[in-house]
């Protein structure tokens, strides 16, 4: 996985600073990276990218900062912190955001570097229905973290 | 419009909106007629089809019913709340408890769910306008109270917000007799509730959109940001906003929104800056910039925050805003539609505010719920100005939305905005 | 809407040698939703979202967002970075339809 991260990453190295343009990128797609998220079931999504490897509980080492309730399912504010080193010797490397009862529940990944300083992100994602909602971070040796939350998506209109 | 007609409606309103003492007696007389000026989707209009079906012209995505059987806002809407009627149970119908639950639930009727709880995991989200249903049948009221009670509420209680469900034939007899069947089973004692975000009265209070003003929170300050070049560009008749206005909006305007909506005695009407560029427009730069436009959309956003931070100060007391406040005060105590209902229903703290309806926490306006307006709604992506959120709000009432520049929307909009004075300006706000 | 690829980029107004600061970025883009079409069936065209977005910083890359049709439309992002010298900070947004957006911001110490 984190082979082809580099080789997007090369890619993009080569293109000129514009601020706020648009470029067209020309020629084929990042060679063989398999999409991070995919429309799957939970289960397969957690056995394709995690493998089965445990995950310990993530109390007291992850803040998972997202409404109980979203008011809709479409722009839902969530953010992460880990409290954990960001030292060349011990780093948290991605952070994951998944919910389980999406389409496409891997949401988003962040892959982080000592530079970050801090193990943080924030986005605002979907959710197609209430559904518990995971933070997944994974340390430099590569052990697992995991925190869940269940948000509560209200519907629209009146009554409901 | 005929000045007897207008008396007795002013009658009726005085009546219906008695609970402030002091207030004007509403004067429909001097109101001109306004040809609307607003793009196609907006302007209120039903079309009448070759196989003479009734189709609503809407905005893309709302339903296209007609709901001309029921009263609207139009002051020429003369025609009376619905009669109350007092009925008794059909004959013959056995009701059905499973059947009754379904219909309670149904999002396309009520569902009853919006305003009561009622025991289930699949219940969500309930509100709380109206009592917890859960232990109902424990109160051992006959079937026909019941019956009477969802059919036309209003013998029993006449000042209910609860619609005349029977009467307005939102439910047939039968699906009523269902619901009361589903009603006579809830017996308590009710089950301790184990998620206190089901219970709309243990349910937490929404966190809102965090900064509004924050370009990397909130799109539409992006999107006023982008309406800077409008203000520059050159119009049909040669000039651009710019010629007039030197120095940008926020420099040459600032203050301005501040004092809308008010009369704008060259048009005889009251105007919120919306209405004021369908006008304002065409007479200087040529830009037509008719009502609900992008542009007239982004321009009102510019012109509203470059008064951003100061207070809200409309004009109440000339004998105009008086007169306008008066209707507009009539307006929102106006019962209309096929669920009867009235702003002051859900939007006052005796009724229906700061309440649950469904999963939407009810606003209070007396408490002010102007000044972000223009809001971006995260739920439809998009920016809405006020007219938009009134004519939303009437399509799930069962009433025809009016066109997005009426008077009738412009008066009840300064009713509104009255309960903002002295508050700052935060243009655009953020919400669901 | 038109101004898809406008990028907003905010840093602390105050930042000393050695912060960890907390940047937020916004960029206005579509993010297109998997539709289906009457039969349920999914539509099968390519659909333009974000799938990428790289923060830069002194000229390396300090974070990597990989993102979804699962991420809002208009999206906002958060990262934190540790402020060790002047330089430049660039936030790039790849979309599936091959366009990048950039927007930048001078970390400069007060």
């Amino acid at each position: 996985m984190a082979d082809h991260a580099m080789t997007r990453r090369a890619a993009l190295g080569v293109l000129t600073v514009l601020a706020g343009g648009a470029l067209t990128l020309g020629g084929p797609a990042p060679a063989a990276a398999q999409a991070l998220g995919q429309n799957e079931p939970l289960d397969a999504a957690l056995k394709r990218v995690f493998g089965g490897r445990p995950m310990k509980d993530g109390t007291g080492m992850i803040k998972l900062d997202i409404p109980l309730i979203a008011e809709n399912g479409a722009v839902v504010p969530v953010s992460v912190e880990v409290n954990a080193p960001m030292t060349p010797q011990s780093y948290v490397k991605s952070i994951y955001i998944v919910a389980d009862k999406n389409r496409i529940p891997i949401v988003t990944r962040v892959t982080l570097t000592p530079a970050s300083g801090q193990a943080y992100m924030g986005a605002n994602i979907r959710l197609g229905e209430t559904t518990d909602v995971r933070a997944i971070a994974e340390q430099s040796d590569g052990t697992l973290w995991a925190l869940k939350r269940e948000v509560k998506v209200t519907v629209g209109g009146c009554g409901g | 419009m005929r000045r007897p007609a207008m008396r007795w409606l002013g009658l009726l309103v005085l009546a219906a909106g008695c609970a402030t003492a002091g207030a004007d007696r509403p004067d429909y007389a001097a109101v001109p007629k306004w040809t609307t000026r607003a793009i196609p989707q907006a302007r209120g209009d039903v079309r009448i089809q070759p196989d003479g079906r009734h189709v609503a012209v809407r905005y893309p995505g709302w339903t296209t019913r007609d709901y001309s059987g029921f009263r609207t806002y139009a002051y020429d809407d003369t025609r009376p709340e619905p009669p109350v009627q007092k009925v008794t149970m059909p004959p013959g119908v056995t009701g059905d408890p499973r059947r009754g639950r379904a219909l309670f639930l149904e999002r396309a009727k009520g569902p009853c769910t919006g305003c009561h709880l009622v025991p289930g995991d699949d219940v969500w989200p309930a509100g709380s306008v109206g009592p917890d249903l859960s232990a109902l049948a424990d109160r051992k009221l006959p079937d026909a109270y019941l019956y009477q009670q969802l059919w036309d509420p209003r013998v029993t209680f006449p000042q209910t917000v609860m619609p005349p469900w029977g009467a307005q034939g939102a439910f047939t007899p039968e699906e009523i007799v269902h619901l009361v069947a589903y009603l006579q089973t809830l017996h308590g004692p009710v089950a301790p509730e184990k998620d206190r975000e089901r219970n709309p009265f243990t349910r937490s209070k929404p966190v809102g959109f965090g900064d509004n003003l924050d370009p990397t929170n909130n799109p539409a300050v992006v999107r006023a940001e982008s309406a800077e070049a409008a203000w520059s560009r050159t119009g049909p008749a040669g000039k651009s906003c710019a010629d007039c206005h030197a120095g940008g909006a926020a420099k040459s305007l600032r203050g301005v929104a501040a004092r809308y909506p008010r009369h704008v005695p060259a048009y005889n009407r009251v105007m919120a800056i919306e209405d004021y560029l369908t006008v304002h427009g065409p007479e200087t730069t040529g830009h037509p910039l008719p009502m609900e436009g992008a542009e007239n959309l982004d321009l009102t956003m510019l012109v509203k925050m470059a008064s951003d931070g100061l207070p809200v100060a409309i004009d109440t007391t000339s004998a105009p805003a008086r007169a306008a406040l008066a209707r507009g005060k009539a307006t929102f105590y106006r019962r209309v539609g096929e669920r009867n209902h009235a702003c002051a229903d859900c939007h006052t703290p005796d009724h229906g505010a700061n309440k649950f309806l469904g999963g939407r926490l009810l606003g209070d306006a007396t408490a002010g719920l102007t000044r972000h307006f223009p809001t971006w709604r995260t739920s439809q992506n998009d920016a809405w100005d006020m007219r938009k959120r009134f004519q939303w709000c009437m399509t799930p009432l069962g009433t025809n939305m009016l066109a997005a520049d009426a008077i009738e929307y412009a008066e009840l909009e300064l009713y509104l905005t009255q309960f903002d004075n002295g508050k700052p300006l935060s243009v655009p706000g953020i919400r669901h | 809407m038109s101004e898809t690829g406008k990028v907003r980029l905010r840093v602390p107004s105050s930042i000393k040698a050695g912060d960890v600061i907390r940047v937020r970025c916004l960029v206005i883009h579509p993010m297109e939703r998997i539709e289906r079409d009457k039969a349920g069936k999914i539509v099968d065209r390519k659909y333009q979202y974000i799938d990428t977005v790289t923060v830069t910083y002194l000229g390396k890359v300090v974070a990597t967002f990989e993102t979804t049709q699962s991420v809002s439309e208009n999206p906002f992002f958060a990262f934190a970075v540790k402020a060790t010298d002047p330089g430049k900070l660039t936030v790039s947004f790849h979309d599936t339809h091959g366009q990048t957006y950039e927007g930048s911001v001078d970390i400069a110490f007060s």
